[in-house]
């Protein structure tokens, strides 16, 4: 791909074997995360994993690999907060996906044993821009239960896993299949009062509910996927009255709840793409959703929660997509970064997503806006190292089209 | 001109000339060889069983003034002028006049297009919001048999579908509502304007050419495999293709003896005359098919009976076969990123329009889906930043065709609406912004020289009846 070729050409000044463990990015128009508006020409240097400072104009230390990023934005990898990457090669082809599991596994079903970082899909997410993300599992038949989510990062490789077991999952909402939602709540909140009676007698959870145990300490977020004005109401409760913590993933009606979302301190994952009535939970859905909440105080984040059919496959693109029509619709500019970086990882209890001091170097260089579609990520940066972006999509392009010599 | 254009004028030239044929089999029948007097009967396949009833909306004459215009044929005016009048474009440049009393909208800093036409909806059958009892019985195809082109999707339109009036709200004016992909022979498709209505008639767009739904691969093979009525294989489904081909082949030819006045007048049989209609060159065809070989297939199998394809949607590798397309006019009609969600759609790559556009081969944009139908400017945007990465550079006003000028010659519909030019429909979007640029919104548009959306208005979304009473839709009303 001749962009590409181009691109390594102009941006990488001085070349040093892989084996240099430091980098430098410099004229980087840099979106840290760390305050109201971007750093104009900002030296960014990184030293293994690790970001070693963000200064406008630094100086780099003689022999440093220094990519020029002049006219250039840099952002910290974009998070997605809701997807299935790594778990699903072929949605159709039920043998190449591990979203889920007909045997008994419920609350403890775990997905992070089935991350495969050679699958066509992460290539072209981390493409995108996208180095980190929630991959959940699918429902399960142990109802609300869908099981423990895994947060992965898109570097090079087979192993993408970051962190197992960031959140329990649950799915609450109508279903074709003659289920009550007051079943699945009632169901949920046994659960959670039984896990309650064990902590209080000194006993361990264990079995399929192990999970909740962790969930009851507040250590691992309770992600419940709803949509139903009254269901985010029933979520509110839920938190109030066992003091866990919790995500909504979808919450189309949110904004109707959204000051109480707020007091109650529950991030909502939203999609912004989605705007029609697709079930009658979603009769709500509105495309300002992300705006009216993150205007309350409601924490926000982006990701798959239409369940459409083409999400997973561009996890990234999309990701910026749901960004910038939420911006279109009214939210601040800096929110919807926040809401790709910050935020999704510090709901599922992960520091990060800022270019500081200390900071681990999940970065990535774009040729325009990010949450313009016709923008290209020119460079992506994952734990320190600059990740190719070849992908299943650009190698066929190489094939069908080979670049015209100049 | 550019090669979309002319690839659908070189389809149009094709119908009128198959039109032509046809006629002048008859002027020969009744120039009296025969000695009996000639049938007047029109052929069942061009008797629309339902026809429109549409009333364009009231008529509003504009001047815009002072836009970025992108005309929908290649042309782009930095600072320009659209004058709007009895429902027509009538003048499009810098420094028009005002004729006198035209209501003017200075709009500095915004974008002017054509309305957006997307042919590939399932809006108003795969309704919103979609129930078990459209899951288990769905008005967006008729799966009790394989072959459905008895059909006519129109039929099943729910018009109060909320997903009509999304779509108007963000520019489309135009919509070919096609019948599913289950089928291989899926019926007849309908083009609508995306506004209130009581009935499909009322939407529908007078005079358009006939469209038809057909579909290859994956879809129609799992259909018979699960319900045991059809083919269950790629080969199994073109054999089943070509055999009602060539039966519909066989009535063509029975309706044209007949007006030659060699026999007697053919019982109808609807599912053959739609097919009579594709082989007579009156009836558009739309081929649901994502790999280049399975669209190979369907370009020699066009060759054997002699019709055209109209247009190949989803198209996922058709940038492996530009040549082929090319030689054949058939146009591709892609979208902006899917792909991997099956088997066959393994290969979609994001740069196929610009791949496709490059070689000159006709190339548009369309939705399958109700929300990527709102934005299909946007998902040229994400094939325009993939074209850029392949080393194609395609301007914003090479890329407004795939969604404007392209879809209107797939439908037959280029000399009337898709491009904004002297005596074409005032069918215009104003944009706030470049209408590739997620930030913009469609401002105001029009439909046949009326304004059916005004955002500056408080009251502004035409709301179905379905959202009506309803709280958590109340801020729509």
């Amino acid at each position: 791909m001749i962009g590409r070729t181009l691109l390594a050409a102009s941006l990488v000044a001085c070349a040093l074997p892989a084996a240099a463990q430091t980098l430098a990015i410099v004229h980087a128009r840099t979106w840290t995360m760390t305050a109201d508006a971007p750093a104009e020409g900002a030296t960014i240097l990184i030293d293994g994993r690790t970001i070693v400072s963000v200064v406008p104009g630094g100086a780099v230390p003689p022999g440093v690999r220094t990519i020029d990023a002049t006219g250039k934005l840099v952002t910290p990898g974009l998070v997605n907060a809701a997807s299935q990457i790594g778990l699903v090669e072929v949605s159709s082809a039920p043998d190449t996906r591990d979203t889920s599991d007909k045997g008994p596994l419920g609350a403890s079903f775990d997905v992070s044993r089935a991350l495969n970082g050679n699958s066509a899909l992460v290539s072209l997410a981390r493409a995108d821009g996208m180095t980190r993300g929630v991959s959940f599992p699918a429902a399960s038949s142990s109802i609300p239960f869908a099981g423990l989510a895994a947060m992965v990062r898109l570097r090079d490789g087979a192993d993408i896993l970051d962190r197992a077991a960031v959140a329990e999952f649950v799915v609450i909402g109508g279903t074709s299949e003659n289920r009550s939602r007051a079943a699945q709540w009632q169901r949920l909140r046994e659960a959670l009062g039984d896990a309650r009676q064990k902590v209080a007698a000194g006993k361990g959870v264990e079995g399929d509910l192990a999970p909740l145990g962790r969930v009851l300490g507040g250590e691992l977020p309770l992600a419940i996927m709803t949509n139903r004005e009254s269901d985010v109401r029933q979520a509110i409760g839920l938190v109030r009255d066992f003091g866990v913590r919790a995500v909504i993933v979808g919450g189309a009606e949110a904004w109707r709840v959204a000051s109480e979302l707020a007091a109650a301190h529950i991030m909502v994952v939203v999609d912004s793409q989605a705007n029609l009535p697709e079930t009658f939970d979603r009769l709500g859905l509105r495309q300002d959703n992300a705006a009216i909440l993150a205007r309350a105080g409601v924490p926000i984040a982006f990701g798959m929660v239409g369940g459409k059919l083409e999400y997973n496959y561009n996890a990234g693109l999309n990701l910026r997509e749901d960004a910038g029509l939420a911006v279109a619709a009214g939210l601040p500019y800096r929110a919807a970064l926040e809401a790709l970086t910050v935020n999704p990882l510090g709901a599922f209890g992960i520091a990060g997503g800022k270019l500081e001091a200390g900071a681990e170097a999940d970065l990535v260089i774009w040729d325009g806006d990010p949450l313009e579609l016709s923008t290209n990520a020119l460079a992506v940066i994952v734990e320190g190292r600059e990740s190719s972006l070849e992908n299943r999509q650009s190698r066929l392009v190489d094939r069908y089209a080979p670049p015209v010599p100049r | 001109m550019d090669a979309a254009i002319q690839c659908g004028e070189g389809e149009i030239a094709r119908f009128k000339l198959s039109l032509a044929l046809l006629l002048g089999i008859f002027a020969v029948s009744s120039g009296g060889g025969e000695g009996n007097a000639a049938p007047t009967d029109v052929p069942p396949w061009r008797v629309d069983p339902n026809p429109s009833t549409y009333v364009p909306p009231a008529r509003t004459d504009l001047l815009i003034r002072h836009a970025t215009i992108l005309d929908g044929a290649g042309r782009k005016i930095v600072d320009g002028d659209i004058l709007l009048r009895d429902r027509k474009v009538v003048a499009v440049g810098e420094g028009l006049s005002n004729p006198g009393g035209v209501r003017e909208v200075d709009a500095r800093g915004r974008w002017v297009t054509p309305g957006i036409i997307d042919v590939h909806s399932h809006d108003g059958t795969y309704v919103q919001p979609l129930t078990k009892i459209d899951h288990d019985a769905g008005d967006f195809g008729e799966d009790s048999e394989m072959n459905a082109a008895d059909e006519w999707i129109e039929s099943g339109v729910n018009v109060q579908d909320p997903a009509f009036s999304r779509a108007l709200e963000h520019g489309v004016t135009m919509i070919q509502i096609l019948p599913g992909s289950s089928p291989i022979f899926g019926g007849h498709s309908v083009i609508v304007r995306p506004i209130p209505a009581n009935s499909v008639a009322g939407m529908k767009v007078p005079g358009a050419p006939m469209g038809f739904k057909m579909s290859c691969g994956e879809n129609p093979k799992e259909e018979g495999a699960e319900t045991k009525r059809g083919p269950t294989s790629r080969s199994g489904v073109v054999a089943f293709t070509r055999q009602a081909l060539s039966d519909a082949r066989d009535y063509l030819e029975q309706w044209n003896n007949y007006r030659l006045g060699r026999g007697p007048k053919p019982r109808r049989d609807l599912k053959k005359e739609a097919l009579a209609g594709i082989l007579a060159g009156d009836t558009r065809v739309h081929i649901h098919c994502y790999r280049a070989d399975d669209l190979a297939i369907y370009l020699a199998m066009a060759r054997e009976f002699n019709f055209h394809i109209t247009a190949f949607h989803h198209a996922v590798e058709a940038y492996k076969i530009p040549q082929l397309l090319h030689a054949s006019g058939t146009c591709a009609l892609v979208w902006g990123d899917w792909w991997g969600f099956k088997m066959e759609a393994l290969d979609g790559v994001r740069a196929n329009a610009p791949l496709l556009d490059r070689a000159g081969v006709c190339v548009g944009m369309h939705s399958d889906s109700p929300e990527a139908g709102q934005r299909l400017n946007l998902e040229a945007a994400k094939a325009i930043a993939a074209g850029r990465r392949a080393g194609i550079d395609i301007p914003a006003e090479r890329a407004i065709r795939w969604t404007t000028s392209v879809p209107a010659a797939i439908i037959g519909l280029d000399k009337k609406v898709g491009t904004l030019a002297p005596g074409f429909g005032a069918d215009v979007v104003l944009w706030s912004g470049d209408p590739f640029s997620v930030y913009s919104k469609a401002d105001l548009v029009l439909i046949d020289g009326g304004i059916v959306f005004d955002r500056a208005k408080p009251h502004r979304d035409p709301v179905s009846d379905f959202e009506l009473g309803r709280p958590t839709m109340d801020h729509r009303q």
